[in-house]
């Protein structure tokens, strides 16, 4: 688990440029698929088992980057993230692009706070002989880090999201239900692949695999999720309300199993799961979220322990009778 | 059938935020039940209720229809973390933490729970957050029980409602409470209905009671998709002139709805209201919508291959507040104006509407 959540998360693919990610995850779910395609916007799609409740379990495979958007005359690099990059992330912070360049981050002296004041520096001496050009995408370069029971990464951010779906799909022998699992694209810029994935899959529940912040380092936000107290089942973020009946079904399930569970209301951000929710003529959604530290870093942080006990909660949530749905 | 007034009170006193309109649901379901042909529930609980149309239609043609959108769903809170017995709380739709402190509240937890929105004394609150604005992070809900009775009850997503009574003023004539954005357009939608039982319509009716408008508009956009109405008009609420509200953008209590003009809006849709209002003798008032109406017609606009909309307003002041404040006469004149609009549509209408 730990090696591919290496390989997953030193994969680079922004949204909009997810072709890596997506080879690695199709050469792992490849021999545990029932049906594998991949649609126009470029969602991973698999399916498994046939009849019963169609579930679609959606973990975006994106990640946030930076793009150029001009060089100047002395080969420095100016760029806008893509998606919810924060500036004081960047400063002596390392990109990748997409051409396996890779440059530091610096900054106009006293405008550290700025992104417009920032700038990449490739190690170019002029605009001519800089091997990166306007348009061009790329991530942040950081290697995966186990510290034992905690995992650092850049991109955790859904790779984790990603790892979850892959080990509950390796998990699920069989399930009574028809099981979408949506490795979606360009999430992390508006949740737009969910959005095609799910008018085309037109599922009875929805399900997101997405990290949350984890609100147990100091002064942090009014919020009752920290690392190692089991996933999170969301209640609410700031784009989405979870069905009542889904979050139900997801608390008793972890009930039952003896599985520890947090209560998720978060104050900013959302998932794939709003969009599902807003697919056709309404789909109930839900969300396991795995708590994660310094969300939108380089260095996102997951506690072992949360990630097993996500892959266990989805697992028995995809093996539900049908007889065990209650209202849904 | 129900009188409007105190069928409007009853809506008031249940807490239905958006995500749970439950209690809301229930209410509005028994009155349309006697209203309506069939009513049924969408995927994600927004309320339809089917009038069918009563006049003959000529051959084969299928008849066409117009959806009346009014969401049920109300702001609130929900509570985000306990800490030593006090409640944390995040935003359900969009409230103005200013009128939060000594709010009665209701916290729904295990059971309900008398609180109060309290926030520490300002020599208590760092410098630099020192003002009359005060931000959520600095508000709390106390239920006066020690932390542990509190452990045992409450839970972070827990809900908590404004816990106030609806107050009659001026005779009756004025209604203040919480949830009257939308509980009042409701109400108007339902006179609508009542109107329409005596009333020839070629076209048939759906009534919508929406869920989740004061967050994502996704019950508007999914009944749409849905019931893929020829025509959509959503009724909502408007700012009425009040204290510090009197710029062009606000209408005066009790001169009538209003009819909304903008992107948003079909203009012909728009003509077709107004010239109805003035022979009918309707008093209305024209809102400018320059961008987003704020309404769910925002959303029934595009949902599926799009429709035609319209935007019905009734003014409101104190906006998401617990002392919000409307007048009955609007209500009325906004279902009766609907239910003449409705009548009046003939088999031919889509085909006459023409673009500005």
């Amino acid at each position: 688990m730990k090696k591919l959540l290496k390989t997953l998360t030193e994969t680079f693919s922004p949204s909009g440029y997810e072709d890596a990610i997506r080879e690695v995850i199709r050469k792992e779910i490849k021999p545990l698929a029932d049906e594998i395609r991949v649609d126009a916007l470029g969602n991973l799609i698999v399916r498994k088992g046939k009849g019963g409740k169609r579930i679609m379990v959606a973990a975006h495979m994106d990640e946030i980057g930076i793009i150029a958007s001009h060089v100047d005359d002395n080969g420095f690099v100016r760029f806008e993230g893509v998606g919810g990059v924060m500036s004081r992330h960047l400063i002596g912070g390392r990109v990748r692009f997409i051409n396996g360049t890779v440059g530091v981050i610096g900054s106009q002296r006293g405008k550290e706070n700025s992104m417009e004041d920032m700038f990449i520096d490739v190690g170019a001496t002029s605009k001519k002989d800089c091997p990166v050009k306007a348009g061009d995408i790329a991530a942040f370069e950081r290697p995966f880090t186990d510290m034992g029971s905690r995992w650092v990464a850049k991109s955790m951010d859904d790779r984790i999201g990603v790892l979850v779906a892959i080990e509950a799909l390796r998990a699920l022998k069989s399930t009574p239900n028809e099981v979408y699992f949506v490795f979606t694209t360009q999430e992390e810029i508006g949740t737009r692949g969910a959005t095609t994935s799910a008018f085309e899959i037109n599922p009875d529940i929805g399900i997101a695999i997405d990290v949350t912040i984890s609100a147990d380092t100091p002064q942090a936000m009014k919020m009752d999720v920290g690392l190692g107290k089991g996933p999170a089942i969301k209640i609410k973020d700031s784009g989405m309300i979870s069905d009542p009946r889904v979050v139900q079904w997801m608390e008793k399930t972890a009930e039952k199993a003896k599985i520890p569970y947090q209560r998720e209301v978060l104050g900013g951000g959302t998932t794939d799961a709003r969009s599902i929710q807003m697919a056709r003529a309404g789909v109930p959604v839900g969300c396991i979220s795995i708590p994660c530290r310094y969300v939108h870093s380089p260095s996102e942080m997951v506690d072992e322990n949360d990630v097993k006990n996500s892959v266990k909660l989805l697992t028995l949530l995809l093996k539900t009778e049908s007889k065990n749905f209650g209202s849904l | 059938m129900t009188e409007l007034l105190p069928f409007l009170k009853s809506l008031m006193s249940v807490s239905a935020l958006s995500g749970f309109e439950g209690p809301a649901s229930e209410i509005i379901e028994k009155e349309w039940t006697s209203l309506v042909d069939e009513v049924s529930k969408s995927k994600l609980g927004s309320l339809h209720g089917l009038k069918r149309g009563n006049t003959n239609i000529k051959g084969k043609a299928k008849r066409p229809s117009i959806l009346i959108a009014t969401h049920m769903d109300a702001v609130g809170m929900m509570v985000t973390k306990v800490v030593d017995g006090f409640l944390y709380v995040t935003e359900i739709g969009g409230l103005d933490p200013r009128i939060l402190p000594g709010t009665p509240v209701l916290v729904h937890g295990k059971k309900d729970l008398y609180g109060v929105v309290a926030m520490r004394s300002n020599r208590l609150v760092p410098d630099d957050h020192r003002t009359y604005e005060h931000d959520l992070d600095y508000l709390l809900i106390d239920t006066g029980l020690t932390p542990k009775e509190v452990a045992k009850l409450v839970r972070a997503g827990d809900l908590v409602s404004y816990n106030t009574q609806p107050i009659e003023m001026s005779g009756g004539e004025i209604i203040s409470g919480h949830s009257l954005d939308n509980r009042a357009s409701v109400a108007a939608l339902t006179v609508c209905l009542q109107e329409l039982q005596t009333r020839q319509h070629l076209w048939d009716v759906w009534a919508v009671a929406t869920v989740q408008e004061e967050e994502t508009m996704s019950g508007a956009y999914t009944s749409a998709y849905q019931l893929k109405p020829d025509i959509a008009i959503a009724i909502d609420v408007t700012f009425a002139k009040g204290p510090g509200s009197s710029g062009w953008d606000t209408f005066p209590l009790g001169d009538g709805p209003t009819i909304g003009l903008g992107p948003n809006v079909h203009t012909f849709i728009h003509k077709k209201m107004k010239e109805i209002a003035e022979r009918i003798e309707i008093p209305h008032a024209i809102d400018f919508l320059p961008r987003h109406s704020g309404t769910d017609a925002y959303m029934l606009q595009v949902a599926d291959t799009g429709a035609p909309t319209l935007v019905i307003s009734i003014p409101l002041r104190y906006m998401h507040t617990p002392v919000e404040m409307i007048k009955l006469k609007d209500v009325r004149r906004a279902g009766r104006l609907l239910a003449e609009f409705i009548a009046s549509l003939d088999a031919d209408f889509i085909n006459k509407i023409s673009w500005e």
